[in-house]
C-alpha cells in the first residue's frame, strides 16, 4: 500500500460513525482539559486507559486519545489568554503576550489567531506525519538491539537536556525512572528485584499508577498550596476574527512556529512544551520591534500556539515508527497501544496499516473539528473557566482512583498511586522535572532488554555499540550533546578571562 | 535553593548506594553472563556519580534563604494527603460509593472550606453521578462494602 492509497483507506476507516464519534469526543475532551488548569492531556489519557479495554477496537481508542492530546493544545491557549494561568504546560509562554492582548480588549483576536495558528500547524504536522513516518519505519527495520539501546539512550539524554533548567537534575530523574522500571521480575533471568518481600511489587510498578500518581495527584497537591483566585479578564468574547493587519503580522509567525514545532516534536524527548518556548524565543529574535513582546504582540501568541500543535502531531512519528515516545502524553498513547496488544515500532505500519492510516486520517478530520470547536464556540469554553478549582480537585482524585482500581481490582494500587502523588509533589518542591522520570520508566524495560541482548550477541563485548554504523552515529550524537554544554562553559570561561585581561 | 539541592543530592546518593548494595546481593554476573543485578548495579553507580556532581555543583552559600514550604502553605497539601490515604484504606471496607461521598464531604468542608450548601450539593450530585456513570452505565466493578 503506498502513501496515498493508505491515506484514502484511512479516511474510509476514520469516517465510520463510531470513529467519528470517538474522534469528536476526544477533541472535545482535549479542549476541555486544555482549558481547565491543573488537568493536562497526559493525565486525561491515563484516566481513559482502562476504558480502552471496553472499547475493544484499538483504532477507535487511539483516535480518541490522539484527539485528547492535540485538542489539549488548542484549549490551553484560552486559559492562558483570559486568566494568565497556563491551561496546560505547553501554553505557558502564551500567557506573556496573550494576557496583555486580553487586557487591552483584544482577547477575541488573540483567541482567534491561536485557533487559526493551531489549525494550520496541526495540519502541517499531520502532513509531515503522513510523508515521513512510512519511510522512517522502513529504515528502522534495520535496527537491532544495539541500535535500540543507543537510540533509547539518546532519547533519554534529550529528555534530560531539553526539559527543566538543570541538566544534572534531569539526568537524576531519568536514572530514577529507569530504576523504578527494574522493580519486579527480571525479564531475562526471572529473578525478583527490589520487591522488599512484598506481593504487590512482584508484577512491577504499573505505568498507570505511577503516571496518575506523579502527574494527576502530585499536581493537585501542588495546586492546593494557594487558592486559585485569578479573575477572568472578560467573559464576553466579541469579534473572534483577527483583523487583516493581525493576519499580516502573524502569518509568518505561524509558518515559523509550525516548522519549529514539527522538528522539535520529532526529537525523542522533545514535544509541545519545549517547542512553544523555542518558538517564542525565535519570534522575539526575528521581530522588527522586539520591545513589543510582553506588551501584547500577536506574534507572541501565534508562534508558540502553532508550534505546540505541530509538535503534538510530529511526536507521533518517533512513537509509531521507532517505538520511542518523546513526552509524557505520547507515552500514555504508547501504553494504550501496548494494552491493545499492538507493539509500537518499525513493524507497526506494516502489521497494522488500518490502525496507522486510520489514526492519521482522523487527525486531519480532528483538526477541522477543533477549529470549529475553538473559533465559533470559544464562548462555551470560557464559561467552563467559572467552575471553581476547589470542586474539580476531589473529582480528579476520585476519577484517578477508579482508573487505577479498575486495572487489577486492587485497592492497594490506589494507595500506591497516592504515595507516588506525594513523591511527585515533593520532587516538584525540589524543582525536579517529572517528564524525564516517566519517560525513563516507560523506556526502562526496552533499554535493559536491548542492552542485554546486544551484549549476549557480542559475547560481552561493548564494541558492538560503536562498530555498527547506525548505532555509532546515534551514540556520537549523544556524546556530542553531553560534551556541548561543557565546551560552551569552557569557551565562556575563556572569553571572560580574555575580556578581563583587556579591561 | 542550594541548601535544598545539596539535601536532594544526598538523598539520591543514599538511594543509589542502597540500590547498588541490593544489586550485589542479587548477583551482578559478568559482562559475558550478566546476572539479574547487573543492570541495576550500573544504574546505581551512575546515579551515585550524578548525585555527586549535583552535590558539588551546589556548594557554597545561598544568596538568600529559601524556604521550601513557606509559613503555613504545607497545611492544605498535608490535609489532602491524609484524606486521600484514608480514602484508599477505607475503599474496601466502606465500599466505593460511601467512601467517595465522604471524600467529597471532607475535602470540600475541611480542605476547601466551602459553604455548607455547596458541600451538600456537590457531594450528593457528585456521588450519584459517579454511581450512575461508572456502576450502572459503564459497569465498572467497584468495591461494594457495607452500603451498596
Amino acid at each position: 500500500m503506498n502513501g496515498f492509497e493508505g491515506l484514502m483507506h484511512g479516511f474510509a476507516l476514520a469516517i465510520t460513525p463510531t470513529n467519528l464519534l470517538f474522534g469528536f469526543l476526544g477533541t472535545l475532551l482535549g479542549t476541555m482539559v486544555g482549558v481547565l488548569p491543573g488537568l493536562g492531556p497526559a493525565a486525561t489519557i491515563s484516566l481513559l486507559l482502562p476504558m480502552t479495554y471496553a472499547l475493544g477496537s484499538p483504532i477507535t481508542s487511539i483516535i480518541m486519545m490522539a484527539g485528547i492530546y492535540y485538542g489539549g493544545m488548542y484549549g490551553g491557549s484560552t486559559t492562558s489568554i483570559l486568566l494568565n494561568i497556563p491551561g496546560e504546560s505547553a501554553s505557558v509562554v502564551t500567557c506573556i503576550d496573550g494576557y496583555q492582548m486580553a487586557k487591552k480588549g483584544r482577547a477575541g483576536a488573540a483567541l482567534g489567531i491561536a485557533a487559526i495558528g493551531s489549525f494550520v500547524a496541526g495540519t502541517v504536522g499531520v502532513i509531515g506525519l503522513t510523508c515521513i513516518a512510512p519511510p522512517l519505519s522502513r529504515f528502522a527495520l534495520q535496527f537491532g538491539p544495539a541500535e535500540y539501546a543507543s537510540l533509547t539512550t539518546l532519547g533519554l539524554m534529550l529528555a534530560a537536556y531539553l526539559t527543566g533548567e538543570s541538566i544534572i537534575k534531569g539526568l537524576a530523574m531519568v536514572i530514577l525512572g529507569l530504576f523504578l522500571a527494574t522493580i519486579g521480575l527480571d525479564p531475562v533471568t526471572g529473578n525478583l528485584r527490589y520487591t522488599f518481600g512484598t506481593m504487590i511489587l512482584q508484577d512491577g510498578l504499573d505505568f498507570l499508577t505511577l503516571g496518575m500518581g506523579i502527574f494527576g495527584i502530585g499536581e493537585i497537591l501542588s495546586n492546593l498550596e494557594q487558592k486559585m483566585s485569578s479573575q477572568l479578564v472578560t467573559t464576553k468574547i466579541t469579534n473572534i476574527w483577527p483583523t487583516v493587519r493581525d493576519f499580516a503580522m502573524a502569518k509568518w509567525a505561524i509558518v515559523r512556529g509550525s516548522l519549529v514545532g514539527f522538528f522539535v516534536g520529532l526529537l525523542p524527548g522533545g514535544g509541545a512544551v519545549i517547542s512553544s518556548m523555542l518558538s517564542y524565543a525565535v519570534e522575539k529574535k526575528v521581530a522588527k520591534n522586539p520591545e513589543e513582546f510582553g506588551q501584547g504582540a500577536i506574534e507572541g501568541v501565534a508562534g508558540p500556539e502553532s508550534a505546540n500543535n505541530a509538535a503534538a502531531s510530529a511526536s507521533f512519528i518517533p512513537m509509531m515508527t521507532l517505538g520511542i515516545p518523546g513526552n509524557p502524553a505520547i507515552a500514555m498513547i504508547f501504553a494504550a497501544l501496548m494494552i491493545q496488544g499492538v507493539m509500537p515500532g518499525p513493524l507497526l505500519i506494516k502489521e497494522h496499516p488500518d490502525l496507522f492510516w486510520g489514526v492519521v486520517a482522523s487527525m486531519y478530520i480532528g483538526n477541522v473539528m477543533l477549529l470549529i470547536l475553538n473559533l465559533p464556540l470559544v464562548g462555551m469554553w470560557v464559561q467552563l473557566l467559572k467552575v471553581p478549582y476547589s470542586i474539580l480537585a476531589p473529582i480528579i482524585v476520585m476519577i484517578c482512583s477508579i482508573g487505577v482500581y479498575s486495572m487489577k481490582y486492587n485497592s492497594g494500587d490506589v494507595i500506591m498511586m497516592f504515595i507516588f502523588g506525594v513523591v511527585g509533589y515533593i520532587l516538584r518542591k525540589f524543582q525536579f522535572d517529572l517528564g524525564p522520570l516517566l519517560l525513563a520508566f516507560v523506556l526502562g524495560r526496552l533499554l535493559e532488554s536491548s542492552l542485554s541482548q546486544a551484549l549476549l550477541i557480542s559475547g560481552g563485548d561493548f564494541s558492538i555499540f560503536f562498530t555498527r554504523p547506525i548505532s555509532a552515529t546515534i551514540l556520537s550524537c549523544t556524546a556530542l550533546m553531553i560534551l556541548m554544554p561543557l565546551f560552551t562553559r569552557l569557551i565562556r570561561k575563556f572569553r571572560k578571562g580574555g575580556s578581563g585581561v583587556s579591561a | 535553593m542550594k541548601k535544598w539541592d545539596r539535601l536532594a543530592a544526598l538523598v539520591l546518593f543514599l538511594i543509589g548506594s542502597a540500590a547498588a548494595w541490593e544489586a550485589i546481593k542479587i548477583g551482578c554476573g559478568s559482562f559475558r553472563m550478566p546476572g539479574p543485578g547487573f543492570y541495576p548495579f550500573w544504574l546505581a553507580v551512575i546515579l551515585g556519580v550524578v548525585a555527586l556532581i549535583y552535590f558539588l555543583n551546589n556548594l557554597g552559600k545561598d544568596p538568600q534563604v529559601v524556604a521550601l514550604w513557606e509559613k503555613g502553605i504545607w497545611i492544605r497539601p498535608l490535609m489532602a494527603i491524609i484524606v486521600m490515604l484514608g480514602y484508599g484504606l477505607l475503599l474496601d471496607k466502606l465500599g466505593f460509593i460511601l467512601d467517595t461521598f465522604l471524600l467529597f464531604l471532607i475535602w470540600l468542608l475541611v480542605i476547601e472550606r466551602e459553604k455548607l450548601l455547596t458541600v451538600a450539593l456537590v457531594s450528593i450530585i457528585g456521588t450519584t453521578a459517579v454511581y450512575l456513570l461508572f456502576t450502572v452505565l459503564l459497569q465498572v466493578q467497584l468495591p461494594k462494602g457495607i452500603l451498596f
